[in-house]
């Protein structure tokens, strides 16, 4: 690593939620890991629907002679979050903006426009259905649907689009909630004898509990009963359900897992060295 | 050539408090042990032996996420916080790791108050900001937003934080209906008397923006 961020911060933004904590959990503990690293002078969270918020980030990093702040948006894509919510209530005015106090605030990529998305997609197949042969298995990546105001759907597309290179699944599917092609509709897409689905999404919470499960059989409508967090560790613990005379294999959100951590430094790194190589491009100009 | 700044060093301006104990914020009471170490609890369960007993920062996050009766805190600042636990601490650093995560955001605004720097931002203003779902917000008259302020933010039941934003630009009250004391950072908001940091309140939060939303949604109805 080139840099030091030893008078850096770090700021994770996540969306968060006014119901449950799933939302902001793999944040936080994205957050402490690095913390533990001990890589930057300070790391913190701030959220859009819960605390800290990011109004309150603006008074963070006040100790402790911190210089720079890298921005990182734990988000799956660019869209209305990291184009317009972060940078309004961030008051970001472009990639870098100065502070009067001299100190920089750096906005870095979306966590989900890492190269390592693909890998780590292929990674949690791998380990949903350990030993499943992959010329027998179809990959379905469900994705919000296309309605939201974001590009989350076109980051899966591109996903799958570079799963589906390598050519080792027998098939690679975009699948969603709520819009064709239909996740409920998994067993009619597919023909393999093991289905695997892995939700790309930042947060474990009532889509990946819930909806999904009932979406794809594995569980009837809630009864309400049992609290989400024991449904969560019920729903991912039955691997494989057997439905429809296939083998069903079902992931946790993508963003629990813990080499998020790992992408959410690169992209400060990659920002950090895009910055630098700016400006020796800038000095090699002035010299030539 | 950046210099490296050892982590310890950002507690020095924030953490004098901490030097002299016992001290409360919010709904929280630090103390030092026998051993020197820090323990944190709940004001109400100070004379309590029967606590459960962690030892790592970050066991506040579990801690400050559900009240009593195990219903999801939304609002970190919410006079809910559950009771019943202690947690031991060994150093400075861990009780500022554990403290922003029960009350996020609270020190820094402490620390920039202290300092005569906390930039507060009017009601007006957080509701003009907002885009998409949200915009609608600036659209709540004066009378609606007295009234919603005096019952969501009140101490009693709805948040704990000394509010220091005005309504507007102008300077009016957040609202008529709270009491002066609402306003006051050296009143104990939990309403024990004690001395007390206050978590201080900057802006208007998101739930409150929310909840303006659901007024002005149900008045055009
Ligand atoms: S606006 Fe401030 S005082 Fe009112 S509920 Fe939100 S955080 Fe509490």
């Amino acid at each position: 690593m080139a840099s030091d961020f030893g008078s850096s911060g770090l700021l994770i933004v996540g969306h968060g939620s006014t119901v449950n904590p799933d939302s902001s959990a793999p944040s936080l503990s994205h957050a402490a890991e690095i913390r533990r690293r001990g890589i930057f002078g300070d790391v913190q969270c701030c959220f859009w629907k819960e605390e800290p918020s990011m109004r309150d980030a603006l008074l963070m990093f006040q100790e402790g002679g911190i210089k720079e702040v890298y921005v990182v948006p734990n988000f799956i894509s660019e869209g209305y979050f990291t184009q317009t919510v972060i940078p309004r209530e961030l008051e970001l005015s472009g990639r870098t903006t100065e502070r009067i106090d001299g100190q920089v605030w750096n906005f870095c990529e979306p966590v989900g426009n890492h190269r390592s998305m693909t890998e780590l997609l292929l990674e949690r197949a791998r380990e949903v259905a350990p030993g499943v042969p992959e010329s027998e298995m179809s990959l379905l990546i469900v994705g919000h649907g296309t309605n939201l105001n974001d590009n989350s759907a076109i980051a899966a597309k591109r996903e799958v689009e570079a799963i589906r290179q390598l050519g080792r699944y027998a098939a690679v599917l975009n699948t969603y909630m709520e819009e064709a092609p239909l996740i409920s509709d998994w067993a009619k897409l597919t023909t393999t004898p093991h289905v695997v689905v892995v939700p790309f999404f930042i947060a474990d919470g009532l889509h990946s509990y819930e909806d999904i499960p009932v979406l794809l059989g594995i569980e009837a409508a809630p009864s309400g009963s049992a609290s989400e967090r024991q449904r969560a560790g019920e729903v991912f613990r039955h691997n494989p359900h057997h439905l429809h005379g296939r083998s069903l294999y079902y992931a946790s959100a993508i963003g629990t897992d813990a080499r998020f951590a790992d992408v959410i430094v690169e992209q400060v790194e990659s920002f950090a060295r895009d910055q630098h190589s700016i400006s020796d491009n800038f000095a090699r100009g002035l010299v030539a | 050539m950046t210099e490296s700044v050892p982590q310890q060093s950002r507690q020095s301006a924030a953490d004098e408090w901490l030097r002299t104990l016992p001290c409360r914020i919010g709904q929280i009471f630090v103390d030092r042990t026998a051993e020197g170490a820090f323990a944190l609890r709940h004001r109400d369960d100070v004379n309590r032996e029967d606590l459960a007993v962690y030892r790592d920062a970050e066991a506040a996050v579990a801690i400050a996420q559900y009240d009593d009766a195990g219903v999801y805190r939304p609002l970190k600042t919410a006079p809910n916080l559950r009771h019943g636990w202690s947690l031991m601490l060994a150093d400075v650093t861990a009780v500022r790791v554990a403290l922003d995560l029960f009350y996020p955001g609270r020190i820094p605004a402490y620390v920039a108050w202290r300092r005569g720097t906390l930039k507060t931002t009017p009601l007006r203003e957080t509701l003009e900001r907002q885009t998409g779902m949200y915009r609608v917000t600036a659209k709540i008259t004066d009378e609606q937003a007295n009234e919603l302020v005096g019952s969501f933010c009140r101490s009693d039941g709805g948040c704990l934080r000394t509010i220091r934003w005005d309504r507007d630009i102008q300077g009016a009250p957040p609202s008529t209906l709270l009491p002066e004391t609402k306003f006051d950072p050296a009143h104990d908001q939990m309403g024990k008397g004690e001395p007390v940091i206050p978590l201080l309140c900057q802006e208007p939060c998101n739930l409150l923006v929310a909840e303006a939303r659901k007024v002005v949604k149900g008045s055009a109805e």
